[in-house]
């Protein structure tokens, strides 16, 4: 466990700057996203209201009020987002490439200390998990301080206020990475932490086995896949709806521990045995 | 700990930041407004066998849909938007009950109640697969699943819709057993010289030799001309109750079109009944009974039930079949101080030798009614108003449309 921790926090710091920078694109992008959509808006008004003499009544009627929907729905508040989900997805590979590749083999040296092997997959596991859900976390503290700068920007009768949750309810998109109750949380980043685990086995394949390893791994990839979503195909295809939906919860949640338990275990099996450096 | 503070710290944001949002979102969850049922006059045991659905929804919410809830004798509850009642689902009462005792019979099946027929020996269900060829020639079957309470057997086929010439939909919208032949009513959509029409259509089929023994067209509908619209409405009792008489009305509105609104200057409407049995199709008509007035409510057997409002009191007339004389009017004082007194404004259902009446629709500022008489004296046994629970409460302006009354065996 001791040394588990100590590995989570040794890559953990690795990838802090990193993490930061992916923090700070949010946070300066999606803030000045708030203040030039703000302003656009208080521009229309000005050159309507103030300057066109339209009443306001009227200008409500035919442009509405400025909610935060439309502030998230534009390229500055999505923009980030995309870039964190990609400097991830980048890093799912390179937390293990970056130790065989480099000036000495770092890699040596990880799987030589004197502890399980498996640990250094859950460390780097646990980290790739960190950061997604840390962006998350720092998305959901981020959305009403940019709420509140909209709010001092735009006087009150152009402004439709929303909550988080009201949010998430007019953007369903959005509720894919902010479930909207706890138990959507746990499945969504559970079925992320499976697809991770997938990756991991198949790149710790390429490492063992080169050229033959990357067919092995992108064929173990969509293996793993296909039994974990096999109750859904079988629902759809063979069985026509014959399991309650319940039951294909369930049963879902049941193969997915099924794949990850075998992910894990092949995994260990592979960096036991067959890992080259 | 000094070289740990950055995973630490990641972790603590984490934790404060998530748990913050939903502990937050768990408490400030939709605050559903409690509804009671109030007795005024009557035995308030009567309200213990219904249960009243309905959709509600508050003016501001952006939620059109609504959420569904019902109303019992022991007040309201609504579906919550857990994850676990939107994987297990909110049905109507009907289906949730079918589901519980035929729990291997209902896999795989369409939940719409209209789908089902249950009497005391069979559970019927009917489904239509549509393949949609890319040759513009559709191709429709019948899948068809009977359970036979008395041996628990199921025997399921599929047949094939018989193909007719524009055949463009089927939408079931009945289905009905007599004997060993099951009906099924559908709507039936044809191209027709580029022209839609729009008919209700009988399918017989036998249960025993799984074959189509007869169909027709029960109603048709003129191709659609400018100032007249006109549609056909089945009307039905419970949906899975079984019945003879195929009950449709046929409305012909003829339509003022301005540049800004369509209004209806004249309305016509025809009662259609068909009978299974005799496959006989007859316009009926209500001596002294205006349907532009009376609108028809429920059928129960071969019972028509009429509703009106007059003044203060709702009016409900039976005509059965075949008389030539309506039956002796029920009626009911109404309590509830809505403005809009139109007939529509209360749904009926009846079940044995009681008739219940629910009001359509309950907002934040008016009750609603709810009322239980006896079919046979025309006594009224139990009147309440549904009504806030707890009126201290601020809630934002809401609006309740009932649209079913489920009464329990």
């Amino acid at each position: 466990m001791k040394n588990y921790l100590k590995l989570v926090n040794f890559e953990f710091n690795r990838i802090a700057k990193l993490f930061a920078v992916l923090l700070g694109i949010t946070f300066v992008m999606q803030m000045i996203g708030v203040i030039v959509k703000s302003r656009q808006y208080l521009n229309i008004i000005n050159e309507n209201v103030f300057e066109a003499m339209m009443s306001k009544a009227q200008f409500l009627e035919q442009v509405g009020q400025l909610s935060f929907i439309d502030i998230a729905r534009s390229i500055w508040f999505i923009a980030p987002i995309a870039i964190c989900a990609a400097g991830i997805g980048f890093y799912i590979f390179l937390i293990w490439y970056r130790d065989w590749i480099g000036k000495n083999t770092f890699a040596y040296r990880l799987l030589m200390l004197p502890t399980s092997r498996l640990n250094i997959f859950y460390a780097k596991i646990t980290t790739i998990l960190m950061m997604i859900i840390g962006l998350v976390a720092f998305q959901l503290f981020l959305i009403p301080i940019e709420m509140s700068v909209m709010k001092a920007m735009v006087p009150d009768e152009f402004r439709h206020d929303l909550t988080v949750n009201d949010l998430l309810a007019s953007w369903p998109e959005l509720s894919i990475i902010i479930g909207s109750s706890i138990g959507e949380f746990f499945l969504y980043y559970g079925s992320g932490f499976l697809v991770v685990s997938i990756l991991f086995t198949s790149i710790i394949l390429e490492r063992s086995f080169g050229w033959k390893g990357i067919m092995a791994g992108v064929s173990y990839s969509v293996l793993a896949i296909a039994v974990w979503l096999l109750p859904l195909f079988l629902q759809e295809f063979v069985l026509h709806g014959f399991f309650y939906p319940i039951e294909l919860l369930i049963l879902e949640i049941i193969m997915g521990l099924i794949v990850l338990t075998a992910s894990i275990w092949f995994s260990r099996f592979l960096l036991m045995k067959k890992i080259t450096i | 700990m000094k070289k740990y503070w950055k995973s630490i710290a990641v972790v603590t944001g984490i934790i404060l930041s998530i748990g913050t949002f939903y502990v937050n979102s768990a408490i400030s969850a939709e605050n559903y407004p409690e509804l009671t049922v109030q007795t005024v006059n009557g035995n308030a045991q009567e309200m213990e066998s219904l249960i009243i659905e309905g959709a509600y929804r508050t003016l501001s919410s952006m939620n059109y849909l609504g959420t569904d809830l019902k109303i019992t004798a022991q007040g309201s509850s609504y579906n919550s938007p857990s994850l676990l009642d939107r994987v297990t689902g909110y049905y109507p009462t009907v289906i949730k009950e079918l589901k519980e005792a035929n729990r291997s019979f209902m896999r795989g099946k369409n939940l719409a109640a209209n789908q089902y027929f249950e009497d005391n020996q069979f559970l019927a269900y009917a489904n239509i697969d549509q393949k949609i060829s890319s040759f513009g020639s559709n191709k429709f079957n019948f899948e068809i699943a009977v359970l036979n309470k008395a041996d628990d057997e199921v025997n399921s086929f599929t047949l094939k819709v018989p193909a007719e010439e524009g055949l463009d939909h089927v939408f079931l919208e009945d289905v009905q057993m007599l004997e060993d032949k099951i009906y099924l009513i559908t709507r039936n959509m044809l191209i027709k010289n580029d022209d839609y029409n729009d008919e209700k259509h009988v399918y017989e089929i036998d249960r025993v030799s799984k074959k189509l023994t007869n169909h027709e067209a029960l109603v048709e509908i003129t191709p659609f001309k400018a100032n007249l619209h006109t549609h056909i409405q089945l009307v039905e009792g419970s949906p899975t109750a079984a019945t003879e008489q195929i009950i449709m009305v046929k409305t012909e509105d003829t339509v003022m079109e301005d540049t800004e609104s369509t209004r209806v200057t004249d309305s016509k409407k025809e009662i259609v009944a068909y009978n299974l049995a005799t496959k006989e199709i007859e316009t009926i008509n209500v001596p002294n009974l205006n349907f532009e007035e009376n609108q028809l409510s429920f059928v129960k057997d071969s019972t028509i039930y009429f509703t009106r409002v007059e003044g203060q009191e709702l009016v409900i007339t039976p005509y059965r079949l075949g008389a030539s004389q309506v039956e002796k009017d029920f009626k009911i004082q109404l309590h509830s101080t809505t403005e809009n007194d139109h007939p529509e404004s209360l749904m009926i259902s009846v079940k044995e030798d009681r008739l219940y009446a629910v009001s359509r629709q309950i907002d934040s500022n008016s009750n609603g009614e709810v009322a239980v008489v006896d079919i046979q004296t025309g006594k009224l046994l139990f009147q309440g108003q549904i009504t806030l629970g707890n009126s201290s409460e601020k809630h934002e302006d809401f609006e309740i449309y009932m649209h079913e009354i489920y009464v329990k065996q």
